[in-house]
């Protein structure tokens, strides 16, 4: 197993930079997840890891020596395309065997690889069709068992279950996962859907023009954002602008809402301007009674099956917030909001 | 009954009667006159007589000038195929890799030829590579040569000129080919270990089977049936099988021999072609 450290990267393409001294360290057997926009430098740090992209500063350790200068056959890395690129002129066993013959593996040897990889895959007997004899889900399979039957000391994906249709990717994301736990390889996942990052990584990076802007667990990541582009990236959430009070030690923050409490001390000084994160299952919805701090209306209601999704509008401010089921409250209706301080987050404003 | 339904189940042969008429009555049509042509008598004093018989079959397998003709044919059909693939492959293999501003450029060059009437450009070669040409010309006065080089009147300027004529042939199917390949696949080969000269061969080349198998059929049967270009460059002393069809048709003005030899070259290419599909059969499509 490997461990693979990028220390301070940067690609420029022109005159504009796609990378711009990232650093990230991956430990062995880690899954981490490059989470971001597009165009936010994540693919093109895929391909400066796979030696497809020349870097222009920086080191790519893989184990501690620097594979930077290697051109990609040399930095044995198992990679899986967003379209899965499978070679159409080869049949799923000669795709298997395309790395193994690379490197001049005994015939036997590779005859019997490439059956074991089908099975992991859950692929067996398919060995002699071609690739457009396939589903989308079985060539995404095949593609991973490619990237893994020659035990590469990375595992690079690209977006690869961007191609398929919501039910297919639910059920790959847990068998990319289980698979990965199973083989125990360090993994570079690239994606722009949050959802993937977040139900399949170790540890998640977010990225934003070419830098990280976050690396952390996906709970952290979700709880804890480390400024207010990432909590708005990661899941939904409501920005409020406030201050830091003087009052109630520094623990209390004067927003547009009226005060609101903050569970962790946030080691700024009082008049210091803060967004404060409050995910839209932080705030509860009750009916309005007398003496009801904080009221707002319901603009909009959206049935989700799991959950009720709210828009309401306390004064100018549109606030998201979900609920379980039933749907208590109809568009219109005057609503009680209570925050929840345990969940609560505020960073420093940008 | 709807609109559906009421479709009249003959509409799609109406559909293809324009094209079926033309195709039948200019090409089936005059290919079953020549059938029925080469197989009339010869006759001294009219092109043809009116019996039946098999003399213009057995004229061509008797005399070896026949044989040896369509032999020879065949032989610069595969040279110039040859010649147009080692030329033009890595020629498309730029053109798809280049800058948009250069592949236009080069887009532009090797469609050239085809915007030249053939008669044209086959003068133009025997300009350059006639005994008094500006070849043998510079070679001459330099004084590298004491005699000519012999560049036309035998194949080999024959296969220059055909080489040259139909090189976009080649080049056209190959750069289409080649354009469908997706990049990533060359990216994964490397990603799996393959430096870039396997890459070509496990991956590229492969995969540009098609284009070059077109590319290989359309030389080969144009080089074949190509008339022109030898008659100007082969002049007197290299017959192709389209010259000699023509000479036995319009100068000895026997029908029924011309028949049979055009029917014998066009059958014979055909078969060349159908063995050369057999042989670079692609199963992966």
């Amino acid at each position: 197993m490997t461990t693979v450290a990028i220390q301070s990267l940067v690609k420029r393409y022109g005159s504009s930079t796609a990378v711009n001294g990232i650093s990230l360290d991956i430990e062995h057997g880690e899954f981490i997840s490059l989470l971001g926009p597009s165009g936010c430098g994540k693919t093109t740090t895929l391909k400066c890891l796979a030696g497809f992209e020349a870097i222009d500063d920086g080191r790519i350790l893989f184990d501690g020596h620097d594979v930077a200068q290697l051109p990609p056959e040399q930095r044995d890395i198992g990679m899986v395309f967003q379209n899965y690129a499978l070679f159409p002129h080869m049949t799923v066993a000669g795709n298997l065997a395309f790395g193994l013959e690379m490197r001049a593996k005994p015939k036997a040897e590779i005859t019997e690889r490439v059956r074991a990889v089908l099975d992991l895959v859950q692929l067996a007997g398919l060995g002699a069709r071609y690739p457009r004899e396939l589903s989308g889900g079985q060539q995404q399979r095949v593609a991973l068992a490619r990237a893994l039957v020659i035990e590469p000391k990375i595992l690079l994906l690209d977006e690869p279950l961007a191609n398929l249709d919501a039910t297919l990717r639910d059920e790959m994301r847990t068998f990319i996962r289980d698979l990965q736990k199973r083989v125990g390889i360090s993994t570079l996942y690239v994606t722009h859907d949050q959802a993937e990052a977040m139900t399949m990584s170790d540890r998640v990076v977010v990225m934003f023009g070419g830098q990280i802007a976050q690396v952390d667990t996906p709970e952290a990541v979700y709880d804890r954002p480390a400024s207010a582009a990432v909590a708005r990236f990661v899941g939904q959430a409501n920005v409020l602008e406030g201050r830091v009070a003087g009052a109630n030690g520094e623990r209390l923050i004067e927003s547009p809402l009226g005060p609101l409490p903050m569970p962790q001390r946030l080691g700024l000084a009082s008049g210091t301007p803060v967004s404060v994160i409050a995910r839209p299952q932080a705030i509860a919805l009750s009916a309005v009674a007398a003496g009801t701090p904080l009221a707002g209306t319901v603009a909009a209601r959206y049935f989700h099956g799991a959950f009720i999704d709210y828009r309401i509008a306390v004064g100018d401010q549109m606030l998201n917030v979900q609920a379980a089921p039933p749907a208590l409250h109809a568009p219109g209706d005057a609503v009680a909001l209570g925050f929840d301080p345990a969940r609560l987050w505020a960073v420093e404003a940008a | 009954m709807t609109a559906h339904t009421m479709r009249s189940p003959s509409r799609p042969l109406l559909l293809i009667a324009p094209a079926a008429v033309l195709i039948g009555v200019f090409l089936i049509l005059p290919y079953l006159n020549i059938v029925v042509m080469s197989l009339r008598e010869p006759a001294t004093t009219t092109p043809y007589g009116s019996g039946f018989s098999t003399a213009g079959y057995a004229k061509f397998f008797a005399d070896f000038y026949y044989v040896g003709a369509l032999l020879q044919t065949l032989w610069i059909g595969l040279l110039s195929t040859l010649v147009c693939f080692v030329l033009g492959f890595p020629l498309a293999m730029q053109i798809v890799r280049a800058t948009s501003r250069w592949r236009a450029l080069l887009y532009g060059i090797v469609l050239s030829p085809l915007l030249v009437g053939i008669v044209v450009r086959s003068y133009g070669w025997t300009i350059l590579l006639g005994n008094n040409g500006v070849i043998n010309r510079a070679l001459l006065d330099l004084g590298l040569m004491q005699t000519p080089l012999p560049l036309m009147y035998n194949s080999f300027g024959i296969v220059v000129a055909l080489s040259h004529v139909f090189l976009p042939f080649m080049v056209l199917p190959i750069m289409g080919a080649l354009q469908a390949i997706d990049p990533a696949l060359e990216d994964a080969a490397r990603s799996l270990g393959a430096s870039p000269r396997r890459v070509f061969r496990r991956v590229v080349l492969p995969l540009a089977l098609p284009g070059i198998q077109s590319g290989a059929i359309l030389v080969f049967v144009l080089a074949v049936s190509a008339y022109v270009t030898p008659v100007l460059i082969g002049g007197m002393r290299i017959k192709t099988m389209a010259v000699i069809v023509v000479e036995t048709l319009i100068d000895q003005f026997q029908w029924p021999l011309g028949s049979a030899l055009a029917l014998i070259l066009s059958a014979t290419a055909t078969l060349a072609v159908v063995l050369f599909m057999r042989l670079t059969r692609i199963r992966w499509k």
